[in-house]
């Protein structure tokens, strides 16, 4: 099955054509191969601009997303997912699901070679895996991804079954990321430290190589000459056109738009909503949006403590808050308001939500009364039995990005008009984390990438409390969402899987008033004109393999 | 702060005529006194070395929140067995004495441990980090040092007007954030005309704007202390002596006042090192350069405690070292210290 790429950059040339020999991949349908103007070129150095450095290169011990945006290049991994949330061979040509979704039997494609000259077989897969399922390795985020885990069977060189201990049916979205990728066997061999250190000791089966770090200031990966094991999803086959990519870490807003509109770097990541207009009024910049899969950036309203254990103050807190005002005021229109705790490019998004939460103070004024928060103070809050309604968000600065401090100040301004006193005290690290661990908070707020809806059932199913390491923040115990979240990770039937998880997030964000949806985390990237075929994955990976300077 | 440096001030040399003073200095200077000085210094340098490592140590221990989780941060999926491997690893079960002992067990073999978040040794990532960082200090101090001698020598003792203009600069670049003034250079020399690259620590070009933004506060602080010390040196009897032989003007600034007034700045050093410890923090990250602050910047803020204490160590070491210089120093410039 040939595919179109899932999502291609619009790299369309402004009128003066003349100066510019490259207009293709204008349009995101081209399947394989330059379309028509100007074939792609082989050669030169693109320079991408990060807004985070990495703390460590291992990605099966690094929970940080960067890491995986810059290694997307260096590791390949069994099998692509398209934007459906379909899934096609890379360095699986095949596979075989075990009905109760306990096992899974990969055929391995033939002739893949690691660029320290190991072969990629059925031993490399299990020497991967076993690593990152095993506790001495203290993997943060790759471990989750294998959930239930129970071993690695080598059954020839060419064939090797995955096993789970319960149905798993997210493993093949895992399977599909840089984080699940594959290093050579030899270097799991050289220690934690190596592999943290990046450099040289990250080697991998992909189109780049990892050749160089310099701490604080950049990576340089250079073309694998040998790679010949590109996806069907990729235009081209053979080496990436690249000689060479080099992520500088320019971590200031500012200094990232300054760098990028003087030319001094090709692509930078993560532009602030603020600056977009200088971005924009440069000809030779192309902006591209990109909105991430996974938890959209949302308030969790906790069940089970104070105030908000009362339904109707929390769907009072959902009603009162003006949210579409809030995001177009401080993203500049940039990002889109978000309807359900899923993005809408997440597999079984429920489009029905949108729309579904209305900006509605008098009816949040109507519930507030009805729960019995009738008195007034001094300051205008509403109070019970003399005590004042207050509803604890406590935060940590240095966690909080994207201008969401200025997001909370609106949304108590907006509570404040219904009567709610948020109290949004700023805490040091240690102290956040010690109230967050024990659930001392009315109102938690994150944000999480990753392309499987399978992440509802960490949000949301009891099993998954603060107390025992989970992302249950509202400390949610609704025996239907358990039943449905677990149900979802035992099939891998498409439509099955959109009903139940439809049914999840109608039913925490309308009927439990579990969450409050903010917006949607999007990356705004500025594109050289200089820089054609760059393309992004459903996990939000840059794919450079097809990019190429034009 | 100015005036205060100024007044704890060993007085200058004493005025002898023209520049007979440093024969004398060298005559009184035994290897006995020298030794002795070198002995007390050392065993107080240790002292501070200890106390700083002791408080390092306890401000961690007073840190609230369980330290496994912090290193994790608030939003992660890490596993309670994860959890237990961390605590293990990092010995943070034992109690808290046997902890302190292990660690200044190991500093006296020169080990910092290892860094929680970036798995690497504390000394080599402190000695990979160093270089660029000492790189940057050496340039913002020649950028320092020349602009505020440039400044002082034209303007002591000169037209009120010009004097004026001089603090008046010196009065915008010591209150100018380094942060916005990295900022503005960048996008005036870098983003507008193309004069110098953005960021980086690859060749002399992207030392400049650094130097600059590091050095300009410094300039405007050194050249305050050294005008005021000039304008005192000036009024000297051996300036109307020097006068009265028929040196020229500048003459006798820059080759005899400006000598009495450097010696204030001998007192500034230990400051100076401070200033460009801390600067070099926002410097580096404006800059994205690599170095000791952009390392301690990222691990204050993910409370990367190995890494902190080894440079809360690093800069003891550095302070000791530069105050144990300059008491040195002074028996050398000043013979009336010399006790023995």
């Amino acid at each position: 099955m040939r595919l179109a790429r899932p999502v291609r950059l619009a790299l369309v040339a402004t009128a003066t054509v003349a100066t510019l020999a490259l207009t293709a991949c204008g349009s995101g349908s081209s399947s394989g191969g330059g379309a028509a103007a100007g074939a792609p070129k082989a050669g030169g150095t693109v320079t991408y601009a990060l807004d985070v450095e990495p703390t460590c290169f291992d990605l099966q011990v690094n929970p940080q997303g960067i890491t995986g945006d810059i290694e997307r290049g260096v590791v390949d991994s069994l099998v692509t997912i398209d934007a459906k949330g379909a899934f096609h061979p890379w360095l699986a040509t095949s596979w075989k699901v075990a009905p109760d979704l306990k096992s899974y039997t990969f055929t391995l494609r033939d002739g893949v070679k690691f660029t320290d000259g190991t072969p990629f077989d059925a031993a490399a897969v299990k020497a991967n895996f076993d690593r990152v399922a095993d506790p001495k390795t203290k993997s943060q985020y790759a471990a989750t991804l294998l959930g239930p885990y129970s071993g690695t069977e080598v059954i020839d060189p060419h064939t090797v079954k995955v096993s789970f201990s319960k149905p798993f049916s997210p493993f093949l979205q895992g399977a599909s990321t840089p984080n699940l990728g594959f290093y050579s066997p030899k270097s799991l061999t050289r220690g934690p430290d190596a592999l943290c250190a990046g450099g040289s000791s990250i080697v991998g089966t992909g189109p780049y190589v990892f050749t160089g770090y310099t701490k604080g200031q950049s990576v340089t990966l250079t073309k694998n000459p040998a790679y010949n094991w590109a996806p069907q999803s990729a235009s081209h086959t053979g080496a990436a056109y690249l000689d060479k990519v080099v992520f500088r870490f320019l971590t200031e807003d500012p200094v990232r738009t300054g760098a990028v509109t003087s030319g001094q770097v090709d692509i930078a990541t993560s532009i602030s909503p603020s600056d977009i207009k200088t971005v924009q009024a440069d000809k030779n910049l192309t902006i591209r949006k990109v909105e991430d899969a996974g938890g959209t950036y949302a308030i969790y309203i906790n069940t089970v403590r104070g105030a908000t254990a009362d339904v109707r103050v929390r769907k009072a807190i959902q009603l009162g808050t003006d949210i579409d005002q809030i995001v177009k005021t401080v993203y500049f229109g940039q990002y889109q308001r978000s309807w359900s705790p899923l993005t809408p490019s997440t597999p079984s998004y429920d489009k029905s939500l949108e729309g579904s939460l209305k900006y509605d103070p008098a009816q949040a004024n109507k519930l507030l009364d009805e729960a019995g928060w009738t008195g007034r103070d001094a300051q205008g809050y509403r109070t019970k039995d003399g005590k004042r309604l207050t509803v604890d968000w406590p935060w940590n600065p240095p966690h909080t990005r994207e201008q969401r401090a200025v997001v909370a100040q609106a949304i108590q301004a907006d509570l404040k008009k219904v009567g709610i006193d948020i109290s949004h005290p700023a805490l040091d690290i240690g102290a956040f984390v010690a109230l967050a661990g024990t659930g001392q908070y009315d109102l938690y707020d994150f944000s999480w990438t990753r392309f499987d809806p399978d992440i509802l059932r960490g949000f949301f199913n009891s099993a998954s409390t603060p107390a025992t390491g989970g992302q249950n923040a509202a400390n949610l115990k609704d025996p239907r969402v358990d039943e449905w979240t677990d149900a979802g990770a035992a099939t891998l039937d498409t439509a099955k899987r959109a009903e139940l998880y439809a049914k999840v997030q109608r039913q925490v964000t309308l009927t439990d008033a579990a969450v409050l949806p903010i917006y949607v985390p999007t990356k705004l990237v500025a594109v050289s004109s200089h820089v054609a075929g760059l393309a992004v994955d459903p996990n939000g990976k840059p794919l450079l393999y097809d990019t190429y300077r034009s | 702060m100015t005036s205060t440096s100024t007044t704890a001030l060993p007085r200058p040399l004493p005025p002898g005529p023209g520049t007979g003073a440093e024969p004398a200095a060298r005559r009184g200077l035994t290897g006995r006194t020298v030794a002795l000085a070198v002995a007390r210094r050392a065993g107080s340098a240790l002292a501070v070395l200890l106390g700083a490592a002791t408080t390092a140590f306890a401000a961690l221990q007073l840190l609230p929140g369980d330290p496994v989780a912090i290193i994790l941060g608030p939003s992660t999926m890490a596993s309670a067995q994860v959890r237990d491997q961390i605590r293990h690893d990092l010995g943070l079960g034992d109690p808290v004495v046997v902890q302190y002992l292990h660690y200044l067990g190991r500093l006296l073999h020169g080990d910092l441990g290892w860094s929680y978040q970036l798995q690497q040794p504390v000394s080599a990532l402190i000695g990979d980090q160093l270089m660029p960082t000492v790189q940057l200090a050496l340039a913002a101090i020649v950028v320092a040092v020349v602009l505020a001698v440039l400044s002082a020598v034209m303007t002591a003792g000169r037209h009120p007007a010009l004097r004026a203009v001089a603090s008046f600069w010196e009065l915008v670049s010591v209150s100018t954030p380094p942060f916005w003034l990295g900022i503005l250079l960048l996008t005036v020399l870098s983003f507008k005309i193309h004069a110098f690259p953005v960021a980086g620590a690859q060749g002399f070009g992207a030392l400049v704007l650094p130097a600059l933004t590091l050095g300009l506060p410094v300039a405007g602080i050194l050249g305050q202390v050294l005008r005021e010390g000039l304008e005192a040196a000036l009024e000297q009897p051996f300036v109307t002596t020097a006068r009265a032989r028929g040196l020229s003007q500048t003459g006798i600034r820059a080759r005899h006042a400006l000598r009495h007034a450097a010696a204030g700045l001998v007192t500034l050093s230990g400051w100076l090192a401070g200033t460009l410890l801390g600067g070099a923090v926002l410097v580096e990250k404006v800059f994205a350069r690599p170095g000791i602050g952009a390392l301690t910047l990222q691990a204050v803020s993910s409370r990367d405690m190995p890494v902190v204490m080894g440079v809360v160590m690093l800069s003891a070491l550095v302070f000791v070292a530069i105050s144990t210089a300059v008491d040195l120093l002074y028996l050398v410039i000043d013979p009336r210290l010399r006790t023995d």
